[in-house]
């Protein structure tokens, strides 16, 4: 397995403030990794940074071996690099349809000009789009919704609809930007049933989150941040017992924490 | 061209009045998109009735200035009131293209009702100081100039106390700067925001009152001036009260400058090269966008 | 079902040919070509508004142009009527390329105030450039068209030529917001950073947009110059600009039947309202505001509305 994403040395302030002070990690092909860290800590910051909607004042972003530092964000997009917002992006005046078709639109070949006089090439991006937006439809639960308004949908459905769109144009990698938040339990479960099972499929994900149950169930890797800086890497079992994260989360010593968990047992 | 240091002074001077008069539009703007972020097209009729008011008003009084223009402004306020009251109380922060739309509505009901009510004649309007002015060398200002400047000035310093001083002001600068924080703080934004819209109201009576003995009065005159108002608000970077006080004298400089120098006739279409040039270049205003900076 | 939509429009826009075989007053023909060309403005006004969601005052400054354009091309350089279309939409595409690009880079606030802006400076130049545009008198007698030796000189022969011209843009911009490309746009409007997530850069899209709707209600704007007979500053009265906004709002920023029908409705009802100039604009600007707080998306918004209310009550049903 490879790297699909690596950045190196991140750099990003504001106002004085580090967002990001020198991170760097790797995401593995086909893996589902975790970017976990207190508020403030810089994940959201990366996402943006990575993504190309903020600019970054140091360091280097690469996907699949190819340098995206600095580029555009839609030319990023076009690389291969999807992404899911904190507060859900998606038309909520188009259908769930339209809203699968737009996202793939960019990666086929089919210009205006073929769209206006109809050619087999238009038609077949059109098909391929329609059956890959089918697939996914399905796996998120969705069928129903196809032709409708996705403005009526509860919150966590549109968020099963941002997932389904960023992966429309089978990209390299996402990177969800906290998918779960602000959604009911039963809901949770639902997403992350299906990202294991679009991971199974070969999808590579980054998944920035706050909810540390979502991310142990889900994650290969998982990488934390504190005030702008890589704290600490590994499996999620290794994180749970790092001191350095327990104490930058909770603020406690490995001692203390057991001393807590044996006074709630 | 021979620059004649008088003549150069003379429009210089008349710059300078029609500055203030332009700030005291602007501010306006720029205090009520600094809280409530919309853009009040019929800010300019809000002019145009306190020139209206005064014109009323002056007969009335025996032609005694003071009287009048206090009336003038109080008129203005209480209008502005009500078009809180009724209209932009119900519009929200993010809704620009809406709030635009309804004051261009707003602004279309109330011209053609004074126009139909008062005609479009224009009216002379005639106060206790007559055309007497002030004779300083060679240059000749007539009273109802100074005093209009000194009006604006004196709005300006008392605008200033407020909002740097005041509960009131204080509370207007905390929405303006981060509404979200001043929420969460306890500050009322719809009681801030109809007290943003009266002193705004306010400061265009004076205007509208000011100038109606300076030249005619007629139901369109605020349309002239508040196009204009509306660049110098996004020149002066949105929301930033001294930003809209700078471009704007800038604005009645370069306006007479240009006239006194050049054909009339280009002055008015420079003008608005000048300031869509300015917009290309710096978007964001000239000056940083306020949360109503005071200093 | 879209069939039978496009059947229909064929049928109405062959009935809406038929005017001049229905009646000899050229007063009511009048309206009628005044109904067209106000329509075709407003659709290009909804394409920038309404489709792309930018709020663009330029569209007076388009059309005036465009007046000028077709004007000055017979009356001075000696084109003939169809070239001056040409040049007029041209002109105008070019001139909205040149304003937008800066433009659009910068936040909608400075859109708007810039396109303001825009109108009112060529509203200036209408009336004071006046070795290019003879000032206030502006230029009268403008010649009735002609095509292969056939002079186009009565209202019912000129109706024709509104109706084609009509039929033409309105075809157009039809094929255009129902393509890929009005999907784009109508994204743009609604989430401008999913677009850019999803790998479209929103500007080329937006300059298109701006520059077509420029270039179509300058074409419009070279029509009625015609129809009118004369171009003068007059032409760029804001009442232009508020007859195009009205039209969209009320009918529904972003709906193209929508607008169609208002724009008909829209012209022909200040006719048969004979109040005084005055009055009528304030019922415009009563509307305006009326509108804005109650039905904000326009009739066909409303519509659309009840339709999506009803939708989600069947599917909430179904899944009990």
């Amino acid at each position: 397995m490879s790297a699909i994403l690596q950045v190196s040395d991140l750099r990003k302030s504001y106002a004085g403030v580090h967002a990001l002070d020198g991170v760097s990690f790797a995401v593995e092909a086909g893996s589902v990794t975790g970017l976990i860290g207190p508020n403030g800590s810089g994940k959201s910051t990366a996402i943006d940074c990575i993504s190309g909607f903020q600019r970054l004042d140091g360091g280097k972003v690469a996907l699949a071996g190819a340098d995206i530092t600095g580029r555009p964000a839609h030319h990023i997009a076009r690389a291969g690099l999807m992404r899911t917002f904190q507060t859900v992006r998606i038309y909520d005046r188009l259908s769930l349809r339209d809203n699968l078709a737009i996202a793939a639109q960019q990666f086929d070949p089919a210009t205006w000009v073929d769209e206006f006089l109809r050619t087999r090439r238009y038609r077949d991006a059109v098909d391929a789009a329609e059956a890959r937006a089918r697939t996914l439809v399905e796996l998120i639960g969705l069928q129903r919704y196809y032709e409708a308004e996705v403005g009526i949908l509860s919150y966590g459905q549109k968020k099963l609809v941002a997932l389904a769109a960023a992966l429309m144009p089978h990209p390299k990698i996402v990177l969800l930007d906290e998918p779960v938040a602000g959604v009911n339990p039963s809901r949770i479960r639902e997403i992350e049933v299906a990202l294991r099972q679009l991971n199974q499929a070969g999808e590579t994900f980054l998944i920035v989150e706050h909810n540390v149950e979502f991310i142990t169930n889900l994650c290969h890797q998982v990488i934390v941040l504190d005030q702008g800086r890589k704290l600490a890497e590994g499996t999620a079992a290794d994180i749970h017992t790092d001191s350095r994260v327990l104490e930058a989360y909770l603020g406690m010593t490995p001692e203390m924490a057991e001393a807590e968990m044996r006074g709630a047992a | 061209m021979t620059i004649d240091a008088t003549y150069l002074l003379q429009l210089t001077l008349n710059g300078i009045t029609l500055g203030l008069i332009y700030a005291l539009i602007a501010v306006g703007l720029s205090l009520i998109f600094g809280v409530m972020e919309i853009i009040n097209f019929a800010h300019g009729e809000l002019l145009m009735l306190g020139a209206f008011a005064m014109a009323f008003a002056l007969p009335v009084m025996g032609l005694l200035y003071w009287p009048a223009l206090a009336t003038a402004i109080l008129a203005v306020m209480m209008v502005g009131w009500v078009i809180y009251e009724l209209l932009l109380v119900r519009l929200r922060p993010d809704e620009f293209e809406r709030s635009i739309l309804v004051t261009l509505g707003l602004s279309i009901i109330i011209i053609h009702v004074m126009q139909y009510v008062f005609t479009a004649t224009p009216r002379l309007v005639d106060t206790q100081y007559g055309f007497e002015g002030v004779e300083i060398g060679a240059i000749r200002i007539t009273w109802t100039r100074v005093i209009g400047a000194a009006a604006s000035l004196a709005a300006f310093g008392g605008l200033y106390a407020v909002l740097r001083h005041t509960q009131f002001g204080r509370a207007m600068r905390a929405i303006a700067q981060n509404r979200e924080a001043a929420l969460m703080v306890g500050i009322r934004p719809k009681v801030v925001a109809r007290n943003a819209m009266v002193l705004a109201a306010g400061l265009c009576g004076l205007a509208g009152a000011a100038i109606a003995p300076i030249q005619l009065v007629t139901p369109y005159m605020g349309q002239f001036l508040i196009f204009k108002a509306f660049a110098l608000v996004i020149i002066g970077g949105l929301g930033n009260i001294p930003g809209a006080i700078v471009a704007a004298v800038g604005l009645g400089l370069i306006e007479n400058w240009i006239g006194g120098f050049f054909e009339i006739a280009w002055q008015e279409a420079s003008v608005f090269v000048i300031m869509i040039v300015v917009l290309f270049v710096r978007p964001d205003g000239l000056f940083k966008r306020g949360g109503m900076r005071i200093g | 079902m879209k069939l039978a939509a496009l059947t229909a429009a064929l049928v109405a826009a062959l009935a809406v040919a038929a005017l001049p075989l229905l009646t000899t007053s050229n007063y009511i023909i009048g309206i009628g070509v005044s109904a067209l060309i106000f329509t075709v403005a407003a659709a290009a006004l909804n394409l920038i508004y309404g489709f792309t969601g930018l709020l663009s005052f330029a569209q007076l400054g388009f059309w005036g142009i465009g007046g000028y354009a077709s004007a000055l091309t017979v009356v001075t350089f000696g084109g003939s009527f169809w070239w001056g279309l040409v040049w007029a939409a041209l002109i105008n595409a070019v001139i909205a390329l040149a304003v937008g690009y800066p433009t659009l880079r910068t936040n909608r606030h400075a859109f708007v105030i810039v396109t303001l802006t825009f109108a009112l400076l060529v509203t200036l130049i209408a009336r004071d450039w006046v070795d290019l545009t003879r000032g206030p008198l502006g230029i009268p007698n403008l010649p009735p068209p002609q095509a292969f030796g056939h002079r186009f000189d009565t209202t019912g022969q000129f109706y024709w030529i509104a109706w084609a011209f009509a039929v033409a843009m309105l075809g157009f911009l039809y094929a255009l917001c129902s393509s890929r490309i009005g999907r784009t746009l109508v994204a743009i409007k609604q989430n401008e950073p999913l677009v850019r997530a999803q790998g479209i850069s929103p500007m080329p899209y937006k300059l298109a947009s701006f520059a077509l709707s420029a270039a179509i209600t300058g074409a419009a704007g070279g029509v009625y110059s015609f129809h009118l007979g004369i171009i003068d500053p007059l032409f760029l009265d804001f009442y232009y600009m508020q007859t195009f906004l009205i039209i969209v709002i009320i009918g529904g920023a972003g709906s193209f039947w929508g607008v169609i029908v208002s724009g008909i409705a829209l012209s022909a009802l200040p006719e048969a309202l004979r109040f005084s100039a005055d009055f009528r604009m304030i019922i415009y600007g009563v509307i305006l505001v009326v509108a804005m707080f109650v039905m904000p998306s326009g009739v066909a918004g409303w519509l659309r509305e009840r339709k999506i209310a009803r939708l989600r009550r069947s599917l909430g049903e179904a899944l009990r």
